[in-house]
């Protein structure tokens, strides 16, 4: 399964977060790995699309006082998706591999 | 505390923009907005973002461009010169009327029957571009519900802008005067707003939603609707012709708008009457389905 790097950064995200899994943590999971916003489209329309290949799934949670009553959409990756996930790991290992990236040069 | 109208304004919009998602993203979207305490600015270029993208998938489909190219475009641009050429022309006789009205007109036989064929005609034309507008958004609310409100406004702006760079042939130009004001610009747009654009957001309310048309009122409603289209159908072509889009022809006699000119464009009722058809059609569908499910 072809991730991209976005791909990547959520499923890697969903699986450290386990079952906290939701909108707002992953995207702050994501800004903290990054240092990069991450805007609310791209957030959702990666998950619907990870979710249309089967790698992750979500459901809706439970509404709650801080988010005025509303639900979140839980999300949590599949073994498919974690499968995924590890061969594009993988796969950035191999072709890192004797490569020394210098900050300046 | 008092809000700021600015941030009043932007959470407006994101509420307004957020009915654009599906009713679970909505709320799960704007319980994020809440936990992280994003401002008013954010919130909507976050709300702007997602629409944008969950848009540009949704117009991946053929379906919105299907409801452009068939119902939007074609007759978004007939309904922008019927309400032209009709707010125009009734304003005309109503100002004539109003400004010489005499209770003797309804006692002389052919004064009363020039004030009942004017009355049938703009009867006519308001229930015709009624029953068009409304037959036009139910066929965007139904054939893609998701992509409605953007194809409504689009219908709307085809039809506000549909007459620009153009005028109606005969039509007094550069008169200042209030009562030109209000028969050539003010009538059209009431038209175009009251008897067009509102009756399809109606329609494309109701076209959205799954539960069905009653069989019964709906054909009468197409019955009544094809008989308006009948009975306006010369004025709908002839407010192309006269709009500039084809040039008049007086036919053998050499006079314009005698009943042997010719009519090229005889056609546009059928294409007026097409959104009614599915409305028939898909009354009569659900009433099939439901008896099948009964008979189950």
């Amino acid at each position: 399964m072809q991730l991209g790097e976005f791909e990547y950064l959520m499923l890697t995200s969903v699986a450290r977060l386990g079952e906290g899994a939701y909108g707002v943590t992953i995207r702050e999971e994501i800004e903290d790995a990054t240092g990069r916003p991450c805007s609310l489209g791209a957030l959702y329309t990666t998950i619907e699309r990870l979710e249309s290949k089967g790698l992750v799934k979500t459901s809706m949670g439970d509404p709650t006082p801080q988010r005025g009553g509303r639900p979140k959409r839980m999300v949590r990756i599949t073994p498919k998706g974690a499968q995924a996930a590890s061969e594009f790991y993988n796969a950035v290992m191999r072709v890192s591999r004797g490569v020394a990236w210098s900050a300046s040069k | 505390m008092k809000v700021p109208v600015m941030t009043r304004l932007c959470w407006w919009m994101v509420d307004g923009l957020s009915r654009l998602l599906d009713d679970d993203e909505r709320e799960v979207v704007r319980g994020d907005l809440a936990e992280c305490r994003t401002g008013a600015g954010r919130g909507l270029r976050e709300v702007v973002g997602l629409v944008v993208r969950r848009q540009a998938v949704l117009w991946c489909e053929w379906r919105p461009w299907f409801i452009l190219a068939s119902v939007v475009i074609p007759i978004g641009l007939l309904l922008s010169y019927a309400t032209r050429s009709w707010g125009g022309t009734s304003g005309t006789y109503i100002s004539i009327y109003w400004r010489f009205w005499d209770f003797s007109y309804l006692a002389v036989p052919g004064w009363r029957r020039d004030v009942i064929d004017l009355a049938v005609r703009i009867g006519s034309e308001c229930l015709a571009l009624v029953g068009w507008s409304w037959t036009c958004g139910f066929v965007l609310g139904r054939v893609s519900r998701r992509t409605v409100w953007p194809t409504v406004l689009m219908f709307a702006v085809v039809v506000f802008f549909g007459t620009m760079g153009t005028v109606v042939a005969g039509e007094p130009r550069g008169n200042p005067s209030l009562q030109y004001h209000v028969v050539f610009v003010v009538l059209p747009r009431f038209f175009r707003t009251f008897l067009v654009v509102l009756p399809a957001a109606w329609g494309a309310y109701r076209g959205r939603q799954a539960s069905s048309l009653p069989l019964g009122p709906t054909v009468l409603a197409v019955v009544v609707l094809a008989g308006a289209t009948f009975l306006v159908s010369q004025g709908l072509e002839r407010s192309l012709v006269f709009g500039g889009l084809v040039p008049p022809d007086p036919g053998p006699d050499g006079f314009l708008v005698s009943a042997d000119d010719p009519r090229p464009l005889w056609f546009l009722s059928f294409v007026m009457m097409w959104p009614g058809a599915y409305v028939l059609v898909t009354a009569a569908r659900q009433r099939l389905r439901e008896r099948t499910a009964v008979a189950r």
